[in-house]
């Protein structure tokens, strides 16, 4: 919990990836919609985060991580949320990370026949690559 | 009599060279009223660098129109897409033959004159079809059919109320009836029929706010996408004389021809009455085009056929109804 | 040929490309409608015409060499991205900002606002058909363009705020051009009102058409004036208030159906509200500072992340910039209020006529480069 909220969240969970639905599903009964989501690549992991916040009541926003790895899917929220099958677009298309049960994953933002991963580490010029402990140990 | 026949020749042929004259003329100078206007509307001064006041513009602008490649869609039907700026353009010109312009300066004074007019302005309805069709461009057709539709839905109310000005004069020839105004002007005596006359010439002749076959914010430009160069200006240059042959009759009908308010002229030749006023009544057209945003495709229908016809009908009922028992 | 035309049967649907070279679209979008007839059966929008690779880049810039990015992916609102990004930065880095600075920054960011809302003002009755207005309005954003111009150097993509303050200070000719600017707009609202408000065809093309609910507003993520007009007051400014927007009085306009018409006056309304801040911001400016000059060239944030939300001049915008403690960010993302109010297009645009569509993409006032960053 981050009750000065400071990094701009009240909460931050480390989710694991079959519990996400459920979470989004009470989640929307509240009243949440999903902000944004964010993809990350690290040297041992990939991770989601999920922002969702409250129209109702100020500073409320929280976020939830799910790590995936090679191999493993996230399971998408494109049926709870209908927004979020363009978030879970983007984030495929530009880290590769695969949401099971979505509807659409065509590209959304690089031209249709792109078949490299933009924002993966391994592209393109980096500056850091580091594993998930050094920054969030 | 061979002499009346030659000299009624004559006369015909001279007419019709004034006529074609200035009907090119007309068309250039509403081309540059029609920027300066919505220059000064819109806070700027419109063309003033070629020429005087910027009165060369429209004759440059057409000559690099001139200059332009003609191009010709690859899957466009051909003689049908070089027909129509052609047919939009020419019938036009037959309205102008039963203008009174004057007294004694009309060219034909046929005793079905206003008939005439209306009869071969609808011929624009056919040219655009045409063009929209042969263009074989989704845009084009979809600005063709709006057209088609506008067009007929608007001349309805527009005949009805003519034919409240016609009762009253029980006469179709333009001369008679301007000559029944000499007193006072029909626009005191039939208001609500000039008013709907003027808004459905604004519709007839696809000006704003009924501009949507030509809607450039939503179709790119309608029903004349696909024309490049002259072909274009045609379409143009036909625009603005169908909206001078339009308020032309609308000046003949309601405003009094060639005569001046209340029968004073003071000492003005009437042409220049009837010049006076037509350009007055353009001037009021491109005004409302400035200001008034486009109205919706279903809405525009609805106006017509609910709220234009009903009243013309009423009006033309009441027209008669007065008529008859006053 | 001439292809053959189509009989009037239901099943005829054909595809229409709202292509990506149209007078109407705001920026490059592609929408690809399925229409019978006039009525649209699915709309598709297609983006990415327009992809730079702006979180790559942010990963790649220094913090302060991505100022100039920020700024450029909502050109309209190219300042307050800015103001947004120092503060995202400052908060991570724990960096104290003089109260001058803050003003300062509070008015340029309303200036902004403004301006955009203006731009937003002017399309949107030219894509309706009234041309006029249009000029109108750029004639008083031009003012906007030359205070803003005088004290940061460029007329849209700005890099005026620096973490810690801005550039350079203002000075009494900023305050003077600012507060004749503000009687100026005030004064033209009668001429808005007249011309478009109370225009009969302006209402009949813009009420109840392409409604957004609450409901719908909360599936999608749309903020902004398209929530605040569907009735949910909203907005960053009064619900997280950062900077000093919480020393202000004033007021979120809020409609009541969500409808075009609402979302036109709630901009309208917004502007006002943003005159008013100005007026108070200037009112009480503090003398000072307008920088902290203690922030290191190559600012070194400690390890965390930071998600900062503010509001931009379409809905609410987020920052979230992950640090490793080295000169460069880790991850930089930035949530684009337009991206939402795009997509809860694909479910209000159904049913609608092609003229409405039109009317539609402009009053939920999207740029397609923040979208595609």
């Amino acid at each position: 919990m981050d009750e000065g909220y400071q990094a701009g969240v009240v909460f931050a969970a480390l989710t694991p990836s079959d519990k996400l639905r459920d979470a989004a599903v009470a989640l929307k009964k509240l009243g949440f919609f999903v902000e944004t989501m964010t993809g990350f690549e690290y040297t041992d992991t990939q991770e989601v985060v999920y922002h969702f916040n409250c129209f109702l009541e100020p500073k409320s926003r929280l976020a939830l991580r799910v790590l995936c790895g090679e191999g493993m899917g996230v399971p998408s929220l494109a049926d709870l949320f209908a927004g979020a099958i363009w978030l879970e677009r983007e984030v495929h298309e530009f880290f590769g990370i695969a949401f099971d049960g979505a509807p659409d994953l065509r590209r959304l933002l690089l031209p249709e026949d792109a078949d490299y991963y933009p924002l993966k580490k391994t592209f393109g010029t980096v500056q850091a690559f580091r594993k998930r402990d050094e920054i969030y140990g | 009599m061979g002499n009346e026949v030659g000299t009624s020749w004559i006369r015909l042929i001279i007419g019709l060279l004034i006529v074609i004259g200035f009907s090119q003329i007309n068309a250039l100078f509403l081309v540059w009223l029609e920027r300066k206007v919505a220059g000064h509307i819109q806070l700027r001064p419109g063309p003033k660098e070629v020429g005087p006041f910027g009165l060369l513009q429209t004759i440059v602008d057409g000559i690099k129109l001139i200059g332009k490649e003609l191009i010709t869609p690859l899957a466009a039907d051909r003689k049908l897409f070089v027909l129509a700026p052609v047919l939009i353009f020419m019938p036009v010109l037959v309205g102008f033959l039963v203008l009174p312009f004057g007294p004694q300066l009309i060219l034909r004074d046929m005793n079905i004159g206003v008939i005439l007019v209306f009869a071969f302005s609808t011929f624009s309805v056919l040219a655009i079809l045409a063009g929209g069709w042969a263009a074989n461009n989704k845009y084009a057709l979809l600005g063709a059919v709006r057209s088609v539709a506008q067009n007929v839905a608007y001349e309805i109310p527009l005949l009805l109320t003519v034919m409240s000005v016609v009762l009253m004069t029980n006469s179709l020839r333009f001369s008679e009836i301007v000559a029944a105004q000499g007193k006072v002007w029909f626009i005191f005596l039939q208001p609500v029929a000039c008013l709907l006359y003027l808004i459905c010439a604004t519709a007839e002749t696809n000006r704003a706010p009924f501009d949507i076959p030509e809607a450039e914010s939503e179709l790119v430009a309608g029903f004349h996408t696909e024309y490049s160069g002259m072909r274009f200006g045609l379409f143009f240059l036909a625009e603005y004389t169908n909206m001078f042959i339009v308020c032309a009759v609308a000046t003949s009908l309601f405003f009094g021809g060639w005569y001046g308010p209340f029968g004073f002229d003071l000492g003005l030749p009437g042409v220049v009455w009837f010049l006076l006023k037509t350009y007055l009544l353009l001037f009021v057209i491109m005004w409302v085009r400035w200001t008034f945003p486009r109205i919706r495709f279903d809405q525009l229908m609805n106006f017509s056929w609910k709220v234009m016809i009903p009243l013309s009908l009423v009006n033309l009922i009441i027209t008669a109804a007065v008529l008859k028992f006053v | 040929m001439a292809e053959k035309f189509p009989q009037p049967v239901v099943d005829q649907i054909y595809t229409l490309n709202l292509g990506p070279q149209h007078p109407s679209t705001h920026g490059v979008l592609r929408v690809l409608l399925d229409l019978d007839g006039e009525i649209i059966i699915k709309a598709d929008p297609v983006i990415g015409y327009g992809h730079r690779g702006h979180e790559k880049m942010g990963e790649n810039r220094l913090y302060k060499q991505f100022m100039p990015n920020t700024s450029r992916m909502d050109y309209l609102s190219g300042m307050i991205f800015n103001h947004g990004y120092c503060l995202a930065v400052e908060k991570l880095a724990n960096i104290e900002v003089p109260e001058r600075a803050r003003y300062i920054r509070v008015i340029c960011s309303e200036l902004n606002r403004i301006s955009s809302h203006l731009l937003w003002f002017g399309t949107y009755v030219m894509d309706l058909g009234g041309f006029t207005p249009f000029l109108y309005a750029f004639d008083d954003r031009e003012q906007i363009l030359d205070i803003l111009d005088r004290v940061s150097g460029s007329r849209l993509t700005y890099s005026y705020c620096r973490f810690g303050g801005v550039t350079a200070d203002i000075d009494y000719e900023f305050v003077d051009q600012t507060r004749a600017f503000l009687k100026r707009l005030r004064s033209r609202w009668p001429d808005y009102h007249n011309l478009v408000t109370k225009n009969v065809i302006f209402i009949h093309r813009t009420r109840d058409v392409g409604v957004i609910s609450p409901q719908l507003a909360q599936e999608y993520g749309v903020t902004g004036p398209s929530l605040r007009a569907a009735g949910i007051p909203f907005d960053m400014r009064k619900i997280e208030p950062y900077e000093v927007y919480d020393r202000f009085d004033f007021e979120i306009p809020v409609g009541t159906k969500g409808d075009a018409l609402d979302r036109y006056y709630v901009r309208m309304e917004e502007m006002e509200q943003s005159c008013r801040i100005i007026e108070q911001a200037l009112d009480g400016l503090p003398k000072g500072p307008f920088i902290n000059d203690e922030v290191p060239s190559s600012l070194k944030p400690p390890k965390g992340e930071v998600y900062f939300a503010f509001e931009s001049a379409r809905g609410q915008t987020g920052y979230y910039l992950v640090s490793d403690g080295s000169k460069y960010p880790y991850r930089c993302h930035i949530r684009v209020p337009s991206f939402g109010n795009l997509n809860v297009l694909t479910e209000v645009l159904r049913g609608t006529l092609v003229a409405d569509a039109i009317s539609i993409l402009g009053s939920v006032d999207v740029v397609i480069p923040e979208i595609d960053r």
